[in-house]
């Protein structure tokens, strides 16, 4: 032993008092109203499991899980690959490189609704994409009037979002990365592309699943980009509804019902959990040190 | 011939990025006489009369300040308490540290719309409510920065930590002085998102306070939306300001993203 | 990761704990009456009226507290962007402010949670001081009692885009006055592929077509003219009278459509000509102002109010300020500002309201306070945001042909019964 046995618990103390008491505590909360018929302004009688039989038959909840789960399914790849490789691109000093680094990150805080604005204007019925596609002789897309590729669509501006932030965590991942193996491995005589592969992504990998994982959260819980493409609705007759947009939509204002809007977050918690879960089995290696 | 690759590369993602905020710096300085909703990248009309209006609506200095007190604290806050948490979860070996990274990976999993009005009940129960503190108490410690200076410092190489544990450091000893040093660039990025965050956080500051004397800076500049009146320009150069020193921060730490373990570049 | 929040009344997802279940907010009333001492503090509490109004409340409250030594007022005004979560998280804790702006779909969940003072029981003599119909928007339907009072009302001509009627060959001067002449010029304009409209009809639209939306405390908007009402929405979007986004787009998204000359048509409010003048003026060069399109003789009306919590500490003062607040005097000054009108009986017969000067503004105005004399808040007070998203998305899929309009109507009305309860 090289510390007392309540050393690590000083140093956790902040850290897990404050999610205790801000995260954790009104989630245990959630999950009792969850078990009632609550509404927005009080009431709530105990109903047993009634929140979850209903969810079991409601197809909306299933179209939900169904889109929540695809867009978590296809943003995820290019989410931990495609931000790795500005990274690194952006990781060498050369002049002028901060404005570059600046630039990537501006999407990450610009405000949400102007991404909604550009991509719109960008992806609409008369928008600049289609004028192109009519002057090439093709008929109009219906980017974010389907169903289907507004889903799509709002992959698209998922990925665009994160280019910026997973790009700086990668940053900050790749300064730690011995400098030596880099070194050794050109002793050897292995290239850029060689190196990338067997240095640079191994020393990665916490950091790579890591950011699986966040996208993979985020991802699931997708709701602002379809809200913003789609005019605030979950797409044409509601098809493109993600598991967080329907809880919103149940659960808002004061003639929300909040305790199906609790069983469908806790739902969608257990998912969440399961999922992370599997992802720390995968990186069981890196967590026992 | 390598560099002028990378360039090419280091434009093509600039192009991609850069639009919205071009779309709202153009429109923030259009003329009176020009159409909002149509995109038009280069105002006829160009004038920054709209900035100036828009510190005639709000009191933009009195809500920046606010802001940046909770902002400033909310970083600190974050950057020790995140980093203790990460040190013990990532470097000591103690029964139970399973178990307190579940409740950090869970926390990142709660949606905070699904508590919002639980967490109001807190922070009245505390006493807190229409307080800077109330504010910035929920995201102090945020489990995300946790898990990050976690994997940062599991990236450390155990020896150093094994010679400074025969010449007899105790752990804050090893905390302080070798491991925070070594994790210089996953700090300053905790820093950057906890200021970012705090920065733009609109919905909990709102439902927190009631005096508009503590109202933070994106509440301020909700005020340029009025009820019968409203000026997209306004609206959009009060967003550049809003935005401008986050730009500015990033610009200012970008270069220290990379001061870890190797302090320096890597050669690409 | 992404905390940011836009459109914040609407991402606010509202879980009250259990604690506020418990009625830790609904019986405080006790310590409190409406008719005690008009003296003490109150907060007041408005719906993004800073900064533009700021010396119009400062001047109410100055004048009250003249009026009622003794007495203090502490106005905070909350903006439009999140109001709803923060009268959902003060609602839950038992601490909304005494005096709050709210408009009837509000006050309604309010009111049947037992959470605002009766007025009818309160204050007996104030119901004749306000328009019938305003005052009714705050009752509680099949209940009786009347939980706020009527502040600001608005009601709206239709604009329309005189360029794109051109365009298209039609008569610019010559807007559509009823719903058959909206169908034939809407299918007329889509040959030119202009789109007339930007969204699929509100219930309001329902109900200027003349259907009976609510009876016996059911929804009932699937009648055969509701049904007769979608088909003839059906055929023009089918003949791309309709923009693609209609079947998503919310009002305000509608309006950007408008705003950008997508489309031609569009209802709206008198200070909307402001808001074109400022953000669309190449829009307000060609802009068309006409009367509303109704089959029942009647305009639609909005309205806001104010309401007094009945956990308010000081209902007395609380319930003198609102009355004051919304008096004759105080609403045509503030009407006079906002482009907005008054809700009192007399309001509208200030000269202001009834003559003409020339202007575009003047005529607007006088045009609309003569429709709100006989205007309907045409919105059940029940028609919830649930059910407006709902009727949405059915609407949808009867424009998409995935069900008969029939069909769709009738899933709608069920569903708004379900979520009656």
């Amino acid at each position: 032993m090289t510390h007392r046995p309540y050393t690590p618990w000083l140093f956790l103390l902040p850290g897990l008092a404050v999610c205790l008491m801000f995260t954790i505590f009104p989630f245990l909360n959630m999950i009792v109203l969850a078990f009632t018929d609550a509404s927005a302004l009080g009431g709530g009688q105990f109903t047993g499991a009634d929140n979850f039989v209903r969810m079991a038959q409601d197809p909306k909840f299933w179209v939900a899980a169904r889109n929540s789960l695809l867009y978590m399914v296809c943003v995820v790849p290019p989410l931990v690959l495609l931000p790795l490789l500005i990274a690194v691109l952006a990781q060498k000093i050369v002049p002028g490189i901060g404005i570059f680094r600046t630039a990537f990150f501006t999407p990450v805080i610009a405000s949400a609704v102007v991404v909604g604005l550009i991509w719109t204007w960008l992806l609409d019925s008369r928008g600049l994409v289609n004028s192109v596609v009519e002057a090439l002789g093709g008929t109009r897309i219906p980017f974010l009037t389907d169903s289907t590729l507004l889903l799509i669509s709002s992959m698209v501006v998922t990925v665009w979002r994160g280019l910026g932030y997973y790009m700086v965590i990668y940053l900050a991942a790749l300064a730690n990365v011995p400098k030596d193996l880099h070194e050794a491995a050109m002793v050897d005589g292995a290239g850029p592309v060689r190196r990338f592969w067997s240095v640079t992504v191994p020393a990665l990998r916490p950091t790579m699943v890591l950011i699986a994982a966040l996208s993979a959260v985020n991802g699931f819980r997708v709701f602002s980009e379809i809200y913003l493409l789609s005019g605030g609705t979950g797409g044409p007759g509601g098809a493109s509804t993600t598991m967080v947009m329907l809880i919103q939509s149940v659960g808002r204002g004061l003639t929300g019902e909040v305790g199906y809007a609790s069983a469908l977050s806790f739902v969608l918690f257990v998912i969440l959990l399961g999922l992370l879960l599997i992802t720390l089995k995968l990186n069981r290696r890196e967590d026992q040190l | 011939m390598k560099l002028a690759l990378r360039y090419a590369g280091l434009l093509a993602i600039l192009a991609i990025s850069i639009g919205p905020f071009l779309w709202q710096f153009a429109t923030s300085i259009k003329g009176p006489n020009e159409d909002v909703f149509v995109p038009d990248f280069i105002p006829d009309d160009p004038t920054f009369g709209n900035y100036a209006a828009v510190a005639d609506v709000v009191p933009v200095w009195s809500f920046a300040l606010n802001s940046l007190a909770v902002a400033s604290v909310n970083v600190l806050t974050n950057c020790v308490g995140a980093a203790m948490a990460g040190y013990a979860l990532a470097r000591l070996r103690f029964r139970g540290r399973r178990f307190a990274a579940v409740i950090f990976a869970g926390s990142i999993l709660v949606p905070f719309e699904a508590i919002l009005i639980s967490l109001f009940l807190v922070m009245r129960g505390l006493g807190l409510t229409n307080t800077l503190t109330g504010v910035v108490l929920p995201g102090s410690i945020a489990a995300l920065n946790v898990l990050l200076l976690r994997n940062a410092f599991l990236a450390l190489p155990a020896e150093v930590e094994e010679a400074a544990i025969i010449d007899g450091a105790n752990a804050w000893q090893r905390f302080t002085r070798l491991a925070l040093p070594s994790v210089k660039g996953t700090l300053v990025v905790v820093a950057l998102f906890s200021f970012m965050f705090s920065w733009d956080d609109f919905l909990w500051p709102l439902v927190v306070l009631s005096d508009q004397e503590k109202y933070t800076l994106t509440i301020g500049l909700a005020y340029l939306q009025g009820t019968f009146v409203q000026n997209q320009r306004l609206v959009a150069a009060g967003t550049i300001i809003a935005v401008l020193p986050l730009i500015l921060l990033f610009l200012l730490l970008q270069k220290h993203f990379f001061r870890g373990v190797g302090e320096g570049a890597i050669k690409g | 990761m992404k905390r940011r929040t836009f459109l914040a009344g609407l991402a606010a997802l509202p879980i009250t704990s259990s604690v506020a279940g418990c009625g830790l907010s609904s019986n405080t009333a006790s310590n409190s009456s409406a008719s005690g001492q008009v003296t003490g503090e109150i907060t007041f509490q408005t719906w993004s009226l800073k900064p533009k109004y700021t010396d119009y409340v400062n001047g109410v409250i100055d004048a009250f507290q003249k009026q009622h030594q003794g007495t203090a007022v502490k106005w905070v005004d909350q903006p439009a962007d999140g109001y709803l979560a923060k009268v959902m998280a003060d609602a839950s804790a038992g601490s909304l402010p005494d005096v709050i702006n709210v408009p009837p779909d509000l006050s309604f969940p309010l009111a049947r949670a037992g959470q605002l003072v009766n007025l009818d029981e309160s204050l007996k003599d104030a119901k004749p001081e306000y328009l019938e119909n305003a005052w009714q928007a705050f009752e509680i339907p099949g209940k009786g009692g009347c939980y706020g009072f009527p502040w600001y009302l608005n009601t709206g001509p239709i604009f329309y885009n005189k360029a794109l009627f051109q365009q298209a060959g039609l008569d610019p001067d010559k807007p559509p006055t009823n719903f058959k002449e909206l169908e034939q010029q809407a299918l007329q304009l889509a040959q030119k592929k202009v789109a007339m409209l930007g969204q699929t009809p509100s219930i309001a639209d329902f109900g200027l077509y003349g259907v009976k939306l609510f009876e016996n405390d059911k929804f009932t908007f699937n009648e055969p003219k509701g049904v007769e009402f979608v088909e003839t929405y059906k055929r023009m979007y089918d003949a791309g009278a309709l923009i693609p986004e209609a079947l998503t787009q919310n009002y305000t998204g509608a309006g950007a459509k408008f705003m950008a000359q997508q489309t031609a048509l569009s209802p709206g409010s008198a200070y909307d000509l402001g808001k074109f003048k400022t953000d669309a003026p190449s829009l307000y060069a060609n802009i068309g102002i006409t009367k509303p399109i109704t089959n029942t003789g009647s305009a639609n009306m909005f309205l806001h109010g104010v309401s007094v919590p009945k956990s308010s500490k000081n209902q007395a003062t609380a319930l003198a300020f609102g009355r004051f607040v919304t008096n004759a005097e105080n609403q045509v000054k503030f009407a006079k500002l906002a482009s907005i009108f008054p809700s009192t009986s007399k309001g509208g017969d200030d000269p202001y309201f009834t003559t003409e000067d020339g202007s575009d503004e003047a005529r607007v105005r006088v045009a609309a306070a003569k429709q709100l004399k006989t205007a309907v808040n045409y919105t059940p007070v029940q028609f919830s945001d649930q059910m407006r998203e709902a009727l949405l998305q059915q609407l949808a899929d009867a424009m998409l042909g995935k069900k008969s309009p029939k069909q769709a109507l009738d899933d709608a009305v069920n569903e708004c019964n379900r979520l009656l309860k």
